[in-house]
């Protein structure tokens, strides 16, 4: 089941780039049912397990059997919400309306994309983790690279060369894990039952600080974030959804995966320094968007905000300090953030794209009074914003209340510092909001066209789950199960 | 069922904003949200409930007789919001502004039956987004939007104090209720008290919050009626008596509350006495008002707090009635332009009436209430007692001056009042003239007991003192309607300039030139520190192992050079090739770290690699 997840985008992908005659709209149709097809395997795959422990929906295939390789499949809790947040947010690229050159090149890519992210997010094994980690590279940098704007080349070329260093020193902490078992394997199961590193010395400190700052450059963290926001600003507002909602996930849920449940010991004893790195994150991310005068890049650099809760989390999990129901807590916001800064980053991109298909302008003094001409798009816009600055009732404030409510039984002055960053996203947004919608309509945006019918319903997808999830996110802790991920961790350490 | 006054209203602003129509309709449909949310709050009675939010996480509600009353006040004042909003305000938005409205009332009735902190942070952070959207409802006008922002910032300030006390209650008891604040003591208290002292003295408009009270006058009358009120302003003073027996123990709460309170009633009733702008002055007079009750919170009195909330709402809504009325009459809110009393007998009658009662002239509801707040006062000390009756005094200034310049006969002109705005006006003001039964004993011991408030026992020489301030004030209030002088050059003696000069600007400073960095050293830092370190490893390197990897690295060093032909810029170039000697530097550590089959380990890395860097050359 989970396989075909994967493999129905990559054959989507394949489809369209071996026949030459796909029209637009059949490239665009291809991609959607693709990605359609993986939600709801996937949906199927959660009602079929109801209250499952554990990884799901297991299966596996030899490979290379002499270096302990194997296509293994199966999702716990964490893996499952990602999968299924991924899948509709690729869903939503597709389908979201762009004019475009070379339709099916693009699409091809956004089925390549979809298939190895949702692969990387299913695969138990470490070698086919890192080889669909370096695959996604590939998809993000053609669609940057190809259909993006500006300096769109050299934007993705640091892109890439940022992630690809990143997933390197990741490659070489893969390889001592599983040479470090006693029977070589990349099973991911066995190594977190084993954690083969622990207790740390200084190779398993090395080990960590590698996957740390693969998967930080890749999240990304300050101070290696700095790829993103030309990224970001020159990609197409789809893949900027994409990059954002889900690639950026791919470090975050890489860190809790590998580091955090296969060698907690090691990750414990650093907890501290890796919590710091959040708080910086949250408050520089915070205050550098602040200054922001172009649109896209204001939203990017809240993406580092946010991840930088999303490390807080990881890290106050991992740091076996204070209560674990504090732990726990920690780590359910972490998820949660995860899964909600995809939702509503997702949605902000793809508003982004929005004004860029209107009006190829991302300057914020370029625009005013919009509430007029376009209510739609500033009613969800204005949602998708409060949503991010962490309003009660909306999906941000449920993984932030979490986040710090784990924090502050920890590190309590780490998280009072970071309880700034909320203030600070306030303030962004908000004047981010008055600056596009409020005041008066500049003359050269008199013509200014409304979202259509399928933009709106696309956002209001994505909305209405920011929403369901602020109003009663129980459903989605309890598929998360972070308590069962904390439990594993600690019968494994 | 509990939950109703908060889900009534929610639900029904938003159905009213979507399905819109005229201003009829938007009246009768927006009256009837709120008299079914009045008839929700009275039934409830004194019920509990839960709802399972979030696993670990449960949110919980109650509704005591303290409780209750201001809930019921909540209802009542939006009954009368929604009759003005629908006759007074523009039709352009009007859905909009009456479903906002009702929504509003939802999150207020959210707070005001809470009993844990967690619900209550919900329902006060949802206060918060719906003033700013009400604030910024002519968002068409420059002004409007920023004032939002600005009053949107500056209450979140305070928030941070709510969640702060969350955290540290939760931190220290794995609990958020009220019952949990109770258990904390020492440290943990003192500092949750202080943050849920914080957050109430930002909603209530205190010092050094006070200036965005000012700012949310940019919005429509009926928000600014609904806001000072029975919501959000009311909101900070309401909390503060809910919670006093928990907050009581802790140390220094008592002094903190009644200085904030006592400072701020004496400089707010200061900042009101010089503004010409009407709203302005029932703005200064909120902040007062509010610094009175939470004063009195800190005398150890919350039920006279809630008592004079309750009494405040009716005549602080009707003054802003009358001013949106007078506004639409003489086409300004500058005072010294009004002069209505011919045009607008009647509600130059209202006005009279509900004046008198802020200047808490007796018999009038506001006299018996703050009479209250002043006995409490003086069981704090004479020096508070003293404070108190100061206040008392320079209310009754600015409430003279207020009604005798926008009322005072002159040739009638500009437009009369409508049906509606009369009705809603003569609702409150019944309120008022109906809430002075208050005086007679029989009813202030029933209301008392209802609330399970006690009430301060005064002194004679107190209550003179009281009444002669209140005397001085009305003469006071004559003379400056007569002689209004020039407006002050600086709302809040200049406050909100400071705050600027001191806060918002080096914030935004801070944030430039954080940008800068980020754009600049940063980037330059982190990629020139890896080409440093990855050259002196490659260096370093010799054997057959580099091999491999050198050949690699070769092949991304010609595709960087391909790179840099074709952007001929210094920047990404480099960080190719401190990558590619990365990538050496790599597969050399890879190498040494491991033995047996280690060439597979290249063949993987390296076929990784190597299909890495076609697709980036046949790509680009």
């Amino acid at each position: 089941m989970l396989t075909l997840i994967v493999l129905v985008p990559i054959a989507a992908a394949l489809i369209l780039a071996l026949l030459p005659g796909i029209g637009a709209r059949s490239a665009r149709a291809t991609a959607i049912a693709a990605t359609a097809i993986s939600l709801v395997l996937l949906v199927v795959v959660w009602i079929g397990t109801p209250g499952a422990e554990g990884f799901r929906a297991e299966a596996e295939v030899p490979w290379i059997p002499s270096l302990g390789v194997a296509w293994r499949v199966g999702v716990d809790g964490m893996s499952l919400a990602l999968s299924l947040m991924s899948a509709l947010i690729f869903l939503a690229a597709a389908a979201w309306p762009i004019e475009l050159d070379n339709a099916r090149g693009y699409y091809a890519w956004v089925a390549f994309l979809a298939g190895v992210s949702l692969g990387l997010f299913v695969t138990l094994d470490l070698i086919v983790f890192y080889v669909f980690f370096d695959l996604s590279l590939v998809g993000m940098y053609f669609l940057i690279g190809r259909w993006g704007h500006g300096s769109a080349q050299e934007a993705a070329l640091k892109f890439f060369i940022y992630t690809l260093a990143g997933s390197l020193l990741i490659l070489i902490g893969i390889i001592v894990l599983g040479l470090s078992m006693p029977e070589l394997t990349f099973d991911m199961r066995a190594i977190i039952a084993e954690t083969p590193l622990d207790p740390g010395g200084l190779a398993a400190g090395l080990v960590l600080l590698a996957f740390v700052i693969g998967f930080g450059i890749k999240t990304p963290i300050f101070p290696l974030h700095t790829w993103l926001p030309p990224a970001h600003v020159d990609a197409p507002g789809p893949a900027s959804a994409i990059l954002a909602g889900v690639l950026l996930k791919m470090g975050t849920y890489g860190l809790v995966r590998l580091p955090l449940q296969m060698m907690p010991e090691t990750f414990a004893t650093w907890a501290l320094p890796i919590a710091v790195v959040g708080v910086v994150s949250i408050l520089w991310g915070a205050i550098v968007a602040l200054a922001q005068e172009n649109l896209k890049r204001r939203i990017a650099y809240t993406s580092v905000n946010h991840m930088g809760y999303v490390i807080l989390g990881i890290a106050v999990a991992g740091s076996a300090a204070g209560s674990e129901a504090a732990r726990e807590l920690a780590l359910t916001g972490a998820i949660v953030e995860m899964v909600a800064h995809g939702l509503i980053t997702g949605s902000l991109f793809l508003v982004a794209g929005a004004f860029w298909q209107r009006t190829q302008d991302y300057d914020l003094a370029n625009y005013g009074g919009l509430a007029g001409p376009a209510p739609r798009l500033t009613a969800l816009a204005t949602l998708a914003a409060f949503a991010s600055l962490g309003l009660p009732g909306l999906a941000g404030f449920v993984a932030e209340l979490h986040i710090f409510l784990g924090a502050f039984g920890v590190y309590p002055w780490l998280a009072a510092v970071g309880l700034l960053g909320i203030l600070v996203t306030a303030a962004l947004f908000l004047v981010m909001l008055r600056k596009l919608f409020f005041g008066a309509l500049p003359p050269k945006r008199a013509g200014f066209t409304d979202l259509d019918r399928g933009e709106v319903a696309i956002l209001a997808v994505l909305l209405a789950l920011v929403v369901l999830i602020g109003l009663w996110p129980a459903w989605l802790i309890s598929l998360i199960d972070a308590g069962g991920l904390l439990t594993v961790l600690q019968g494994g350490g | 069922m509990i939950w109703a006054p908060v889900l009534i209203p929610a639900l029904a602003g938003l159905v009213i904003w979507a399905v819109g129509g005229g201003r009829v309709r938007l009246g009768v449909l927006g009256t009837g949200a709120a008299l079914l949310t009045l008839a929700a709050t009275w039934a409830a009675g004194d019920a509990t409930g839960g709802f399972d939010w979030a696993g670990t996480l449960s949110l919980t509600v109650a509704l005591p007789p303290m409780a209750q009353a201001v809930a019921v006040t909540t209802g009542a004042v939006t009954v009368a919001v929604m009759i003005f909003a629908a006759s007074h305000e523009e039709e352009a938005g009007l859905a909009r502004l009456i479903g906002l409205l009702l929504v509003f009332t939802g999150g207020m009735e959210l707070v005001v039956i809470a009993s844990d902190l967690l619900t209550l942070l919900i329902g006060w952070e949802i206060v918060g987004a719906c003033s700013w959207a009400l604030i910024a409802h002519h968002w068409r006008a420059e002004a409007p939007g920023r004032s939002a922002t600005y009053a949107f910032v500056m209450t979140r300030t305070g928030d941070l104090g709510l969640f702060l006390a969350l955290f540290v209650t939760y931190t220290a008891t794995g609990g958020a209720a009220y019952a949990d604040l109770a258990a904390l003591d020492g440290g943990p208290l003192t500092l949750a008290a202080a943050g849920i002292l914080v957050a109430a003295v930002s909603k209530a408009g205190q010092l050094p919050f006070a200036p965005w009270l000012f700012r949310a006058m940019d919005g429509p009358t009926s928000v600014s009626a609904h806001l000072h009120s029975a919501t959000m302003v009311a909101a900070g003073a309401y909390l503060l008596a809910r919670l006093h027996p928990q907050l009581a123990p802790a140390t220094g709460f008592a002094p903190a509350a009644m200085a904030v309170g006592l400072v701020t009633a004496i400089l707010a009733g200061v900042a009101a006495v010089r503004q010409m702008h009407a709203k302005k002055v029932l703005a200064g007079s909120t902040s007062s008002h509010m610094g009175l009750m939470i004063a009195a919170v800190g005398a150890g009195f919350p039920g006279v707090a809630i008592l004079h909330l309750l009494v405040h709402a009716a005549m602080k809504a009707a003054l802003f009635f009358v001013a949106g009325i007078a506004k639409h009459a003489a086409g300004t809110f500058d005072l010294r332009e009004m002069r209505l009393g011919r045009a607008l007998p009647i509600v130059a009658a209202l006005a009279a009436i509900a004046a008198l009662s802020l200047a808490a002239v007796p018999p009038l509801s506001g006299g018996w209430s703050k009479e209250e707040v002043m006995k409490a006062l003086e069981h704090a000390g004479l020096l508070s007692a003293a404070a108190g009756i100061l206040a008392g005094g320079i209310s009754a200034a600015y409430a003279t001056r207020f009604a005798v310049m926008a009322f005072w006969p002159d040739a009638p002109r500009g437009e009369t009042s409508g049906r509606g705005e009369n009705a809603a006006l003569a609702l409150v003001g019944a309120a008022v003239v109906g809430l002075s039964a208050l005086w007679f004993p029989p009813v202030h011991d029933a209301a008392a007991q209802a609330l399970g408030a006690t009430l301060p026992e005064g002194s004679t020489a107190g209550l003179v003192a009281a009444q002669v301030a209140v005397a001085l004030g009305v003469v006071t209030g004559l003379y400056l309607a007569r002689n209004p002088g020039e407006a002050p050059e600086a709302d809040w003696f200049g406050l909100p300039g400071l705050i600027d000069a001191a806060v918002t600007r080096p914030a935004l400073a801070v944030s430039m030139w954080a940008s800068r960095v980020d754009d600049g050293w940063v980037d330059k830092v982190v990629t020139r520190s890896a080409t440093g370190l990855a050259g002196r490893a490659t260096g370093a390197d010799t054997g057959w192992i580099d091999l491999i990897p050198r050949g690699s690295a070769g092949l991304a060093r010609r595709m960087a050079g391909g790179a840099q032909r074709s952007d001929a810029r210094g920047l990404p170039a480099m960080l190719s090739d401190g990558s590619a000697r990365m990538v050496g530097h790599a597969g050399a550590d890879a190498g040494r770290a491991q033995t047996g089959l280690s060439h597979h380990y290249y063949a993987i890395l390296v076929a990784g690699l190597a299909l890495a860097v076609l697709f980036l050359i046949f790509g680009a």
